[in-house]
């Protein structure tokens, strides 16, 4: 349990950091360090699955789309970004965290408990078997994707 | 439930909050994007700590990895729109967004 919450504090120092650095790089690389620490937790918490997509989509093809759009978009003006960042994010984040340990404190243990779920089978029987239409609208979301970036990236014939 | 599901809605409550924060702050569209990723990334613990807790583990799983997999194809679509939007202004900020004219 102490490894699992160490697991968990450094995700959140490491999503914080990615918000708040101020070169986009090491931005970038900690967030790829946050989804790695969330891909440890998801494979502690039994779910192979999840953690090996996690990390191998997250953490890395993420990160490299990321990183390309870094580069591609580096030539340009610096934004500026407002002075009252440095000391608002860490201020407001702390008093936020203070709330959210109470309110938590304050619910433990109210929050009725569900009823257990009767899970049977393997994991690919409740991906594939047990959902319907939704695996379609995945299917049209992904190619909607796609189509959204080839139209993004076109080339205008009549400029050339 | 469990008070372990109470540790994890901490944790996933951070990160969305940290999200949010960042959201409202910060004004680079890159950085306003790993915002928006950040949020994911709670919304996702939350998932599978919540499926962990009531022992349906394989339901919330197939669950995170619809969200992933749907997470990637906003990540390429947001990113070429960041790209263009760059090309178009020769800059990331955000507030330059309310200055296009057609």
């Amino acid at each position: 349990m102490i490894f699992q919450t160490s697991l968990l504090i450094g995700l959140v120092i490491f999503s914080v950091l990615a918000i708040l650095l101020r070169d986009l790089l090491k931005s970038a690389i900690s967030l790829a360090v946050a989804s790695l620490l969330l891909g440890i937790i998801f494979f502690r918490m039994k779910a192979p699955y999840a953690g090996v997509f996690e990390i191998s989509v997250v953490a890395g093809l993420i990160t490299v789309l990321f990183v390309l759009t870094i580069a591609l978009t580096k030539t340009g003006d610096e934004v500026r970004e407002s002075k009252l960042v440095n000391w608002v994010f860490p201020v407001v984040f702390v008093a936020f965290i203070v709330i959210d340990a109470l309110v938590m404190k304050s619910l433990l243990g109210r929050v009725p408990a569900l009823a257990p779920g009767a899970e049977t089978g393997t994991f690919g029987d409740i991906l594939w078997r047990g959902r319907t239409l939704d695996l379609v609208g995945q299917i049209a979301v992904i190619l909607a994707g796609v189509f959204a970036v080839l139209a993004l990236f076109r080339k205008d014939d009549k400029h050339e | 439930m469990s008070n372990t599901w109470y540790l994890y809605m901490f944790f996933a409550v951070a990160l969305v909050l940290a999200g949010l924060i960042g959201l409202l702050l910060k004004r680079n569209l890159i950085k306003l994007f790993i915002a928006i990723e950040v949020v994911g990334k709670g919304v996702s613990l939350l998932l599978l700590s919540t499926g962990f807790a009531k022992g349906s583990i394989l339901t919330a799983q197939a669950l995170v990895v619809t969200y992933i997999v749907i997470e990637v194809s906003l990540v390429a679509t947001a990113l070429a729109l960041i790209i263009n939007v760059y090309r178009h202004g020769k800059s990331l900020d955000v507030r330059g967004l309310a200055k296009l004219k057609g």
